[in-house]
């Protein structure tokens, strides 16, 4: 296998992966928001200030590994 | 520089992403000034920003009306909702952190705008050198805030173990407290500009391939939800794009509170 050829696999495959943890703590984080939002309604404002800053944290590490995965794929010649 | 046209439409519809060079300028020593359709939006939606605060400033009423409406929304959010955490001391900041929410939330809706051939659509904040020059200034004054307001011993020794831990691991554990710490302070600018870059361009990478799979393959089977796709994903790009403002500036108000209460 060639450099490009591999370099385009390890991207497609290393989003692939990337993707599932994130979407592991996401689908938590969400649901246990819900929760807390049914459990106390009127402490929804801080519940979600927090849940937002939890699923930006968590979304990056996907983010991460789709910028190596840009970087994989065209700058790998 | 990302893609080539070539005759894949696919690759033909990502070369969308490509900076297009407008008034050309020729280069000193390593640096290109030349003006790109990137600058051009960069310069309008600062412009945009300028011109509504300023609009709204000079005509301020006691019943608010329209714009200044809008205005009154936004700075209650950067006062209270979003810099609620930054205490009395950080006040100063409250205005920078409107005008960092502002501007990434024009420049990103910016993008989202069909646009002329003469002046390609290009989202500045899909360009990580434009997230990262807003990522460093929020790094500076964190930095700035940690040793002004507890000295630089104080700073430092804020990034040590905490107090009550025996006197026996202290020493080793210090030294892995105090390089975490370390790393983390330049992490902190570098995953608060990856955030915004990679969202913002995860969202028109995938709309482009969407846009270029019904040119590429133009029959119903494609063209009817990949169509419906591009559609609701540029109502979710409208969304992203207040989720990320707010994420960005969020992420700046805590990072400065923590630099201004970091003593133990």
């Amino acid at each position: 296998m060639d450099a490009p050829t591999a370099a385009r696999l390890a991207a497609g495959i290393g989003m692939g992966l990337a993707t599932i943890g994130p979407g592991i703590g996401i689908g938590l984080l969400t649901g246990h928001t819900a929760e807390a939002i049914a459990r106390q309604p009127e402490a929804s404002g801080d519940i979600r200030t927090a849940f937002i800053i939890g699923l930006a944290l968590a979304e990056a590490l996907a983010l991460y590994a789709f910028v190596i995965a840009i970087i994989l794929l065209f700058v790998v010649k | 520089m990302l893609a080539e046209a070539g005759t894949n439409k696919i690759v033909e519809a990502l070369s969308e992403l490509n900076v297009q060079t407008i008034v050309h300028i020729p280069k000193v020593g390593p640096f290109d000034f030349s003006i790109s359709n990137a600058v051009i939006y960069m310069w309008a939606s600062a412009v945009i920003v300028f011109l509504f605060f300023f609009i709204v400033a000079r005509r301020l009423k006691k019943e608010p009306d329209g714009l200044q409406i809008v205005a009154e929304i936004l700075l209650n959010f950067a006062t209270g909702h979003l810099t609620g955490q930054l205490t009395e001391k950080g006040k100063k900041y409250y205005y920078l952190i409107l005008t960092i929410f502002s501007y990434i939330l024009v420049t990103n809706l910016v993008g989202l705008i069909p646009k002329p051939d003469a002046l390609l659509p290009y989202t500045p904040t899909a360009n990580i050198n434009v997230t990262f020059g807003m990522a460093i200034v929020i790094f500076f004054i964190t930095q700035y805030q940690g040793f002004h307001r507890h000295g630089v011993r104080g700073y430092l020794k804020s990034w040590l173990t905490p107090p009550g831990v025996p006197k026996l691991m202290r020493a080793p554990l210090n030294a892995i407290f105090f390089v975490v710490h370390f790393m983390g302070e330049f992490f902190k600018p570098l995953s608060l500009s990856v955030r915004l870059f990679g969202n913002t361009i995860a969202g028109h990478v995938i709309i482009l391939v969407m846009l270029g799979l019904l040119l590429q393959y133009a029959s119903a089977i494609v063209i009817i939800p990949a169509g419906l796709f591009v559609v609701i994903m540029l109502a979710f790009e409208v969304f992203v794009a207040f989720i990320q403002a707010y994420i960005f500036s969020l992420l700046s108000v805590v990072y400065i509170e923590t630099a201004i209460n970091s003593s133990h």
